[in-house]
């Protein structure tokens, strides 16, 4: 059994194709979407920030403070347009990029006048900060009424703000931080593993089984003297064992270049959050994934085994992704929880184990009927991978 | 010594519908079933070639997987040395060495690893893998190229290497499925001088061969196999004497006095 696994694991290793999927993509490909994302966006505001931008202003005379706000060379600039132009054309065709609309009863004195409503034209659609900026000015005149209409009325600070607002509904989450974010990490958790394993196991399950099919080397090895259970288990290990080795290595690649990117205050908090999460906890996520891996590893197998061809083989797998992710979107409703019934459902229970041990919620009782259900179906599949690899309309089909 | 007995095998017909006029009008498919192998009986003794002759689709390669046991006979019996092959498939393999025309190698492992694998399936001690690698690298002329990766090899060396993989445990019998189809005149002169090496070490080898040269060069008996049974089984003399003229002549009449009857 280990001489099989032995040298897969060796053809594996020589196979650069398969390494590159299996390593460097992982290694790789997270601070690439980091980086490019990060500095695209960060490009992308910066731009938003310094743009000047180009505007129009209607009933400029009734807000004279506003005029002179937007005096400022390197922010704005004004474009003077027809007094009857449509303010949605000339935004689309980038005369202005917007248009401030003064009502006639703007004044310093909100008490006589009420409030004004002043209207900003523009193109919200997409990534901009207009509102933002003019919002920057306009909000600071508003206060500097407030402030000399309470004058006016003569009240005090505790008034004031009962006043702005009479009622506050306060948020007391009773939930820690680990609770809060483990549910949003958590869910994501056993998506992110089981696509990776699944995918990871793919490359060398195809090899293994319609691989030697195809090179005429499984007629040799089903000859030689070795029982076929533990030709089996040696496929089946080194299939395993690639899913894990992907999981483990791309989560790695996750953790080490969310860290480096991720600078500052974030960091703390990855690592105010990683601190509460016990090593026990880390330890049981991993040995969850186990039969998870090795329900995967059978059906890869037993497919890989029954293809004629790569090209079969990788038409039958295809579809497995998608049959993966109903289960772990199943955990993902509202209202499954880790009880009774759905303890038992496979996949599924593992994705709210997995999401309960990282939100430090879990009922280490249901470890019995999770563990349980998928050991059973592992084993069941693996027994069915032994037979299948016995059916002669299988392997000389 | 090697006795078939009466084999027989057949496979279940998955959809009926899909077979060719031809299959359809062969008198081996009995309702659901395809009885690729019907009856074939031979016999080889020690230091013996056998050449197994017959059409296409004749059952002979279902007849040598059944000697490997890579197949199961549904009835008969093989025998080597008294073992019942059918009972006992895992001490029958390590006394068969098998090789077949379409046999690949592990691309990327080296020629030395693909055998040194197959030495350890076998069983074999580390140092008598190591020794015996180098008496068939010596024997078949290999050292040139055994260290490196043989997806890069050409036909040749391939044969070379799928050859000691088939004999690196020393089986008692070697069996070799169109050992030289699809090769080249020099690999083919491997093959068949590997074969004369193996008879002169007093080995059996049972082969089957649409070639008629290679028979007459190296055959001691002859077994012509046809729709599945066994139509001629003795030894070569015997054989040409079938016919006037030529060994082809030889296994027309053998075919012949089957479908004539």
């Amino acid at each position: 059994m280990w001489l099989v696994f032995k040298k897969e694991i060796k053809e594996l290793l020589r196979d650069r194709k398969t390494l590159f999927f299996m390593i460097a993509l992982p290694l790789l490909i997270f601070p690439l979407i980091f980086g490019i994302v990060g500095f695209v966006s960060k490009q992308a505001i910066d731009k938003a920030e310094t743009q000047v931008l180009n505007y129009a202003l209607v009933g400029g005379q009734y807000a004279p403070e506003i005029v002179k706000e937007l005096q400022q060379p390197e922010k704005f600039k004004r474009v003077e347009i027809a007094e009857n132009a449509d303010y949605s054309e000339i935004i689309r065709n980038e005369t202005v990029d917007f248009v401030l609309e003064i009502p006639a009863n703007y004044s310093s004195d909100v008490l006589a006048n009420g409030q004004a409503n002043i209207k900003l034209y523009f193109n919200d659609a997409g990534l901009n900060l207009v509102y933002t900026r003019v919002n920057e000015i306009v909000a600071s005149q508003s206060e500097v009424f407030q402030q000399s209409a309470f004058a006016t009325l003569g009240l005090n600070e505790a008034k004031q703000s009962a006043l702005i607002e009479p009622i506050v509904l306060e948020k007391v989450n009773t939930a820690d931080d680990r609770e809060n974010w483990g549910e949003k990490i958590g869910g994501m958790l056993p998506y992110l593993l089981f696509i990776i394993c699944l995918t990871g196991a793919m490359a060398p399950a195809t090899d293994i089984g319609a691989g030697e099919k195809e090179r005429g080397t499984l007629e040799t090895l089903l000859i030689s003297p070795i029982d076929r259970n533990k030709i089996v288990m040696g496929k089946f290990l080194t299939i395993a064992f690639a899913g894990t080795m992907t999981a483990l290595i791309t989560v790695a690649s996750m953790v080490i270049w969310g860290l480096v990117l991720s600078q500052g205050m974030a960091i703390k908090f990855v690592a105010d959050f990683m601190a509460q999460i016990a090593m026990l906890d880390f330890l049981l996520i991993f040995l969850m994934l186990v039969p998870v891996v090795a329900i995967f590893a059978a059906v890869l197998l037993s497919i890989s085994i029954y293809a004629k061809s790569f090209k079969e083989a990788q038409s039958y797998m295809g579809p497995m992704t998608i049959l993966v992710i109903v289960p772990i979107m199943l955990a993902l409703l509202p209202g499954v929880e880790l009880k009774g019934a759905w303890a038992w459902v496979p996949i599924t229970n593992v994705s709210l184990a997995m999401k309960e041990l990282v939100k430090g919620t879990m009922d280490y009782y249901q470890l019995f009927a999770i563990f349980g259900s998928t050991v059973i179906i592992a084993g069941a599949l693996f027994a069915f991978c032994v037979y299948w690899f016995n059916q002669e309309k299988v392997l000389f089909r | 010594m090697i006795e078939i007995k009466q084999l027989a095998k057949k496979f279940a017909v998955e959809n009926p519908k899909k077979l060719s006029e031809q299959e359809k009008k062969d008198p081996r498919l009995k309702g659901r079933y395809f009885h690729s192998v019907q009856d074939v009986s031979f016999t080889c003794q020690k230091g013996e070639v056998l050449g197994l002759l017959g059409p296409n689709g004749a059952g002979k390669t279902t007849t040598l997987r059944m000697l490997s046991t890579a197949l199961k006979p549904d009835g008969g019996s093989v025998e080597i040395d008294g073992d019942n092959v059918l009972t006992n498939p895992v001490i029958a393999r390590k006394k068969i060495g098998f090789l077949s025309g379409s046999t690949g190698l592990y691309g990327r492992l080296t020629g030395r690893e693909n055998i040194h694998y197959f030495g350890q399936l076998h069983g074999m001690s580390e140092d008598a893998i190591v020794s015996r690698v180098a008496e068939l690298a010596d024997l078949l002329d290999m050292h040139g190229f055994l260290d490196r990766r043989s997806e890069n090899f050409s036909t040749g060396m391939k044969q070379k290497t799928a050859i000691a993989r088939a004999v690196v445990h020393s089986p008692e019998l070697v069996i070799l499925d169109e050992p030289t189809t699809g090769l080249d005149i020099m690999a083919t002169q491997t093959v068949l001088d590997f074969i004369r090496e193996l008879k002169e070490q007093g080995t059996p080898v049972i082969f089957s061969t649409h070639h008629l040269d290679e028979v007459q060069e190296l055959c001691d008996k002859v077994t012509v196999i046809d729709q599945g049974r066994t139509m001629f089984d003795g030894d070569i003399a015997s054989f040409k004497a079938l016919a006037a003229g030529s060994l082809h002549q030889s296994f027309m009449t053998a075919i012949q006095t089957s479908t004539g009857e």
